[in-house]
């Protein structure tokens, strides 16, 4: 951050793009589009996650999606408990166990009988799982590229792991055939405008609440760690507590995402934490611009949203894919700063009086350069 | 008070795969001193504000502040008892401000929860007097990437002083600054003498000669001389260990 104005010019950045994606619905009332919007807000939420910790502390997360995909699983067990008509076996066993002989419902299926439970087990069983990964590559001081050697490993681990024990996460197919989600009266139908709302007022909470959380003094000495990682420590922060407490954050705003998706896709499936989604969370995130948190959602949203119109269409059918490549690589060669840096260019066309902070700088440079001479003869005298 | 001493190395030895970078060392600073280390390259002077801060484990030997044994702490908890330092290469941190810079140095809140509902705006008038005391109050909200050399030798040292550690380690902090500048360091350094204890490894014998107290001069990863400019200049042994390089005021 640079200042007072650049801070106040960023908030209304932030304001106006929760404003908008909160008064799409006032326009759209196609269910199919705004069921669409919903699942590229969720794909937002998710961008967001990985902006806090590999924008804002360089912890580059390639196994994002293991958060995502086990807050989906949280959810869709809750879901999946509730759905009256599949209740086939013994005590309302789910379909998929009765096909594959479980007789009783699994100790850890028990507790998703309740909605409140899901939904802390959502954020809880995430951020422990990250806890514990963190805990290890933080304080064996791991960095830089090895973090996402290792997160990659991890989510590969854990996906296989929900794909083999079948019995009791329905394997390949996930968890299907859910009801309809309720709180508080509200129908949250995937096709509804209700669930839209709700994931875009998540989305504003979670960019603003994390504005907050990047401009606070904790926000500040992760950026530095990010910059400087072994400077850090020689301050006294314990560096690996910071890292491993931004992974923590960033894994329950994954997993929120995840709930979310299961609602948006009315299932859940281990597609969801499989290595295609996590690497284009990276692509979302470089795009859009990974050290903004509004860059990485607005990014998430583009690509998807291009993406989902370019397959759509007949003349680009075979030839979207490598579309998308061309403009993400042409994006990351001229725009290392992602979209949003795009906006700050254009204020600064707008504004030239801003630069003369800069001005001044290169003016002081070249006269200390000037000084600097004779500088080696006199002091070696 | 005056006599007693801060820091203490004894008998203290570092070795990377086989190379003895410091064997034998034996050095005492006193509170509130300024101590100049000096010594040829390779004598083993950064080797030994590393092992003071814990940036490399001694072999053998201890290292104590205020009569504590801090041989075997890692580097932030050291850094936390009070020994904060500068590194020859300037670190800080280049994305960032300069004013962001100094908030991070300026740490006395370390906890991560804590620091997260803290917001920035606290401290702002005193790291505005650091900045102007090194001269860099008009470039404040400027990334710290663009400030010259000289500049970003600066801004470490103001790191160090937002940091205010009881015991200051500099390795060679006038490097690549104009002669002004180098005597503007000495000024800040001169006015920081009984408030902090500093230890400044050196070459620019003018700059060493402008500060010093004591200097340690140091050969072979051992110390060999001690006492004030003028005594360490006419020892012999001194003479000796640079031959070749043109003596001492060269180094």
């Amino acid at each position: 951050m640079k200042g007072n104005g650049h801070i106040k010019r960023t908030l209304l950045g932030y304001f106006a793009f929760c404003v908008a994606i909160l008064i799409v619905p006032i326009f759209i009332s196609d269910a199919y589009l705004l069921n669409k919007f919903a699942r590229y807000l969720v794909f937002g939420l998710l961008s967001v996650a990985l902006s806090l910790s590999w924008g804002y502390a360089g912890i580059l997360n390639l196994g994002q999606a293991v958060s995502f995909g086990l807050g989906s699983y949280c959810m869709a067990m809750a879901l999946k408990l509730r759905t009256i008509p599949i209740q086939t076996g013994a005590g309302g066993l789910p379909d998929f166990m009765v096909w594959n002989n479980v007789q009783t419902l699994p100790w850890f299926w028990e507790p998703f009988h309740s909605y409140a439970f899901a939904l802390f087990a959502g954020i809880a069983v995430p951020v422990a799982v990250a806890f514990l990964i963190g805990w290890f590559i933080f304080r064996a001081r791991v960095s830089g590229v090895y973090v996402a050697i290792i997160t990659l490993a991890m989510l590969v681990v854990i996906n296989l792991l929900i794909i083999d024990q079948q019995r009791f996460t329905g394997g390949f197919n996930g968890i299907t055939d859910l009801t309809t989600f309720e709180l508080f009266g509200v129908q949250f139908d995937a096709y509804s405008t209700a669930l839209y709302y709700l994931a875009a007022i998540i989305l504003s909470l979670t960019l603003l609440l994390g504005f907050a959380f990047v401009n606070s003094k904790t926000g500040l000495i992760l950026q530095a760690i990010r910059d400087d990682e072994t400077r850090v420590w020689y301050f006294g922060y314990d560096v690996a507590n910071y890292q491993n407490f931004i992974f923590c954050v960033s894994a329950a705003v994954a997993g929120v995402a995840g709930m979310l998706y299961t609602l948006v896709m009315e299932f859940a499936s281990p597609t969801f934490l499989a290595v295609p989604i996590s690497l284009s969370i990276v692509i979302w995130c470089a795009v859009g611009g990974r050290a903004s948190l509004v860059g990485a959602a607005l990014g998430a949203i583009v690509v998807t949203g291009v993406q989902g119109s370019l397959s759509d269409t007949q003349a680009f059918l075979d030839t979207w894919m490598l579309i998308m490549g061309a403009l993400f690589i042409v994006i990351v060669l001229f725009l290392p700063n992602g979209l949003v840096s795009m906006l700050e260019l254009i204020w600064r066309k707008k504004r030239p009086l801003q630069g003369s902070a800069s001005a001044r700088l290169v003016a002081s440079r070249a006269s200390r350069a000037g000084q600097a001479t004779g500088h080696r003869a006199v002091s070696s005298r | 008070m005056t006599n007693e001493p801060i820091i203490e190395l004894h008998d203290v030895a570092v070795e990377f795969s086989g190379f003895k970078a410091v064997s034998g060392l034996n050095l005492s600073v006193t509170k509130g001193e300024l101590r100049c280390l000096i010594g040829p390259n390779g004598a083993g002077k950064t080797t030994a504000l590393d092992v003071i801060c814990g940036k490399v484990r001694a072999r053998s030997g201890r290292v104590l502040l205020k009569g504590q044994d801090i041989t075997r702490l890692s580097e932030y908890r050291i850094a936390r008892r009070g020994i904060g330092r500068k590194f020859q290469v300037p670190s800080i941190f280049r994305e960032m401000t300069v004013r962001d810079n100094l908030e991070v140095g300026y740490c006395k809140h370390l906890g991560v929860f804590s620091n997260a509902i803290r917001f920035r705006r606290a401290e702002r008038d005193g790291l505005e007097k650091l900045a102007a005391l090194v001269g860099l109050d008009d470039v404040m909200d400027e990334p710290a990437g663009y400030l010259s050399h000289g500049q970003t030798q600066w801004l470490e040292i103001a790191l160090l002083l937002a940091q205010n550690s009881e015991v200051i380690l500099l390795d060679e902090p006038t490097a690549g600054m104009t002669v002004q500048e180098t005597m503007h360091t000495a000024k800040i350094f001169n006015s920081l003498k009984g408030r902090h204890t500093i230890v400044v490894v050196e070459h620019d014998m003018a700059f060493v000669r402008e500060i010093s107290d004591v200097i340690t001069v140091m050969h072979q990863g051992k110390v060999l001389a001690e006492g004030c400019a003028a005594d360490v200049q006419n020892d012999a042994r001194v003479r000796e260990a640079y031959l070749g390089s043109g003596g001492i005021a060269h180094a």
